[in-house]
């Protein structure tokens, strides 16, 4: 067993810090673009007729800032704690780790400068940075499987990689193909129908292929680390990753069922959505099972209690997308609030509550604490996250399905509006319990890392 | 098994050889199937307008005759980021050039508003769309590949989510007027309306009116412009004609 001191060496500590602190903020910063553009929707926007405050634009601040500001710093920082840990070995250079955190940060600042001040925007949902800049990020992304690639190959040239490897490495060779593909195709190299297929083909992807595996990845590590437990079954580790990673890449056609794109290509991303499906079955069995004779833990450990909701939220969104991604489906609830729905309990409810969690386990051994400041705020984050986001999804979905209807119906345009206003200003409160949420965590996170004594274990149980 | 879970056996076969046969059934496939479709510049489509002299193409006209000095700023309006120029000022008037900078410079915008975060354009053949988008008989039918093979849909703009209607048989629903109005601001056209006003696409001309600005007459341009290749006379009107 590594001591402490040798740990230290492996892993950098500044890196995590910096990385899981500037996904914290702009965790925050996403959630309240996405509440400010929610009050344009209830007629109670602030800052009307400021251009560079447009809701339009603001809306893509939401979209491209979740992607990289949020989720991209905070899953690098956690593998710049996972990864040296479960391979043995450090990351390929903590200079060049410093120079992807800033450039990270200049790139997501240089987004937000060009969308909201030069109009500068690419149409592409999730890639809305301006299209000069997207050679950069695909720059950025072959670092970043340097970096991490590094220790995973020396680990490999001695063993088997352990399931979070398969995962982390299979993505670090799918995102700067995902972005490059996702990005440039659709611009440069296709036009219409088929830069569509391209465009959902990287709507998909970058969920499917960088989020899902890395989340998935961190989950195989953190989750048996803090259980001291290992998975319960090898095989359906096994199953689970390779079913993601044949079935996922094809399921981008679906966000464009029933679109001029060929008819093949519509039913074999189905056809792929549903096998994908068993796929996730198979991953949560296994988490489920390695729960059993452990769940008492979830009542005390609040990082755990964060990664098990993630995960039945993500099991809930699957399931769900079985049933839409059906023709029949779609027919209603295409382009409808349903899917925002759908969309924010994948990525608010499963994948943010999950680097939530880890986050908030890493958090207070970074600082050499053996807990969080206050068991009351990180107790009160969750419920308030975990209430909102639950909130938020079941009324999109209702929402959905009256707007769904009501166009079917042939109503007047302006009806469908004002019958979904219900909806949208409770969509809003819910927002505020999110962000209500999000804050006691914030405010929890600084209060740990300035704390001055130790904080012990015993502080916790009190 | 135990070289499975190696990294270059997964970085290969996951990471590239699953990534590429997604990719050739995903999108590699339809792009060839569509191959034979013409791609259009956006001088091929302005061409198209004047040459089927197109609702788009009186439309743009008008807004010439509306608002001359503003059709002017227009002309020198010069914009980077879609790769329009200045136009020297004997071109200034209603031709192929200029029309293709405003749909070139409208559609930047309409882009950049994030107007397709709320507008699809897209109609499906499924759920009434082909009698609700557009005016029945006019320009009423379903979306078809070819319509979307131009330079203005690369990325295309289909969108995922609709607050507002799917606009691209927009053309023939309203005329200059309306959409000066609602553009500058909706509620007043459309009471209850949750699209966000747009004061900066309009400016106050030497009479003190407010009318459209450089940016504003593109925008205009580029809405009223879609789906104009689709508007036909009504059906009534070709039938008195023949008798
Ligand atoms: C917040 C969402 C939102 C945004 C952003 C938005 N719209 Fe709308 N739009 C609506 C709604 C809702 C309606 C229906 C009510 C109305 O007529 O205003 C509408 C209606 C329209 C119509 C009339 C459609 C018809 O057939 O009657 C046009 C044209 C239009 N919008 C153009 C635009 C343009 C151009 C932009 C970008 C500059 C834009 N919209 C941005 C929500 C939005
Ligand atoms: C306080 C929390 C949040 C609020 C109030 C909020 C609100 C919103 C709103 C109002 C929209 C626009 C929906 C529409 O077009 O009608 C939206 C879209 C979206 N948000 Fe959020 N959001 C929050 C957090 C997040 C987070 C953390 C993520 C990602 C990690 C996220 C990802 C998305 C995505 C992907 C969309 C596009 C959905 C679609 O196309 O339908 N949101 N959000």
């Amino acid at each position: 067993m590594a001591g402490n001191q040798d740990l230290q060496n492996l892993v950098n500590y500044g890196l995590v810090k910096a990385h899981v602190a500037m996904g914290l903020i702009f965790f925050i910063i996403v959630g309240l673009m996405g509440f400010l553009y929610s009050l344009q929707l209830d007629g109670i926007y602030p800052f009307l007729g400021i251009e560079f405050l447009s809701p339009g634009r603001v809306r893509m601040i939401h979209t491209a800032g979740a992607a990289y500001g949020f989720l991209v710093n905070m899953f690098t920082g956690l593998l710049y704690w996972a990864v040296p840990r479960f391979t043995g070995y450090r990351i390929l250079s903590d200079a060049l780790g410093w120079f992807m955190f800033i450039a990270l940060q200049a790139a997501v600042l240089i987004t937000v400068v060009s969308i909201l001040f030069f109009g500068m925007a690419d149409n592409v949902e999730w890639g809305e940075t301006p299209w000069w800049l997207d050679p950069i990020i695909v720059f950025w992304l072959l670092l970043h499987l340097m970096q991490f690639g590094a220790p995973l190959f020396k680990a490999s040239q001695r063993g088997p990689l352990y399931v979070t490897g398969w995962y982390v490495s299979a993505m670090l060779v799918w995102t700067p193909l995902v972005v490059f593909m996702g990005n440039l195709i659709p611009r440069f190299w296709s036009v219409g129908s088929g830069a569509g297929a391209v465009q959902s083909t990287f709507i998909h992807d970058l969920v499917g292929l960088y989020v899902t595996p890395v989340a998935w990845g961190l989950m195989y590590y953190f989750v048996p680390v803090i259980m001291k437990k290992p998975m319960w079954s090898h095989g359906l580790s096994l199953l689970g990753f390779w079913g993601l990673a044949f079935f996922y890449p094809m399921n981008g056609v679906h966000h464009f069922l029933w679109s001029p794109i060929p008819m093949f290509a519509q039913y074999s991303a189905v056809f792929a959505t549903v096998a994908v499906e068993f796929a996730v079955t198979s991953v949560l069995i296994n988490f489920m099972m390695t729960l059993r004779g452990s769940a008492e833990q979830l009542k005390y450990n609040v990082p755990l209690r964060y990664m098990y909701t993630g995960a039945i939220f993500y099991w809930i969104t699957c399931f769900q997308c079985a049933f839409h991604v059906t023709l029949t489906f779609q027919k209603v609830i295409h382009f409808t609030d349903w899917v925002t729905g759908h969309a924010h309990l994948i990525m608010f409810g499963t994948f943010g509550l999950w680097v939530l969690g880890m986050a908030e386990y890493v958090w207070p051994r970074l600082f050499g604490k053996e807990t969080m400041y206050s068991k009351g705020l990180s107790e009160g984050a969750y419920w308030l996250l975990m209430i909102g986001v639950l909130a938020m999804f079941f009324d999109l979905t209702a929402a959905g399905l009256v707007q769904g209807f009501d166009w079917i119906g042939l109503n007047p345009w302006i009806d469908s509006v004002n019958f979904s206003k219900p909806f949208w200003y409770f969509r809003s409160i819910a927002g505020i319990m999110m962000l209500t949420g999000l804050f006691m965590y914030a405010l929890n996170f600084y209060k740990t890392a300035t704390a001055k004594a130790g904080l012990s274990a015993e502080l916790r149980e009190a | 098994m135990g070289k499975m879970e190696r990294f270059s056996f997964v970085a290969l076969v996951a990471g590239i050889l699953f990534f590429l046969f997604a990719d050739f059934i995903s999108w590699a496939l339809p792009m060839f199937v569509m191959k034979d479709i013409p791609k259009k510049s956006v001088a091929d489509l302005a061409a198209e307008a004047i040459s089927k002299n197109t609702s788009a193409w009186s439309d743009f006209n008008k807004l010439y005759r509306y608002y001359p000095e503003q059709f002017k700023k227009f002309c020198e309006y010069e914009d980077m980021y879609s790769g329009s120029g200045k136009i020297e000022e004997a071109e200034c008037k209603p031709n192929e050039k200029t029309f293709a900078k405003a749909l070139k410079v409208g559609h930047r915008w309409y882009v950049a508003e994030g107007c397709w975060n709320c507008h699809s354009q897209m109609v499906r053949p499924v759920s009434n769309e082909t009698l609700r988008f557009g005016i029945p008989g006019v320009s009423n039918t379903v979306s078809y590949p070819s319509e979307f093979n131009n330079e203005l849909q690369a990325p295309v703009l289909w969108g995922t989510k609709r607050v507002g209607q799917d606009l691209i048989r927009e053309a023939a629903v309203h005329n200059v007027g309306w959409h000066v109005a609602h553009l500058y601001n909706p509620q007043s056209t459309s009471p209850g309306s949750v699209m966000p006003p747009y004061p900066w696409y309009f400016e106050k001309d030497s009479k003190g009116n407010i009318v459209p600005n450089a940016r504003g007459l593109a925008l205009l341009t580029y809405i009223m412009w879609l789906g104009s290749w689709e508007v036909k006379p009504p059906e009534s009107f070709r039938m008195e004609a023949k008798q």
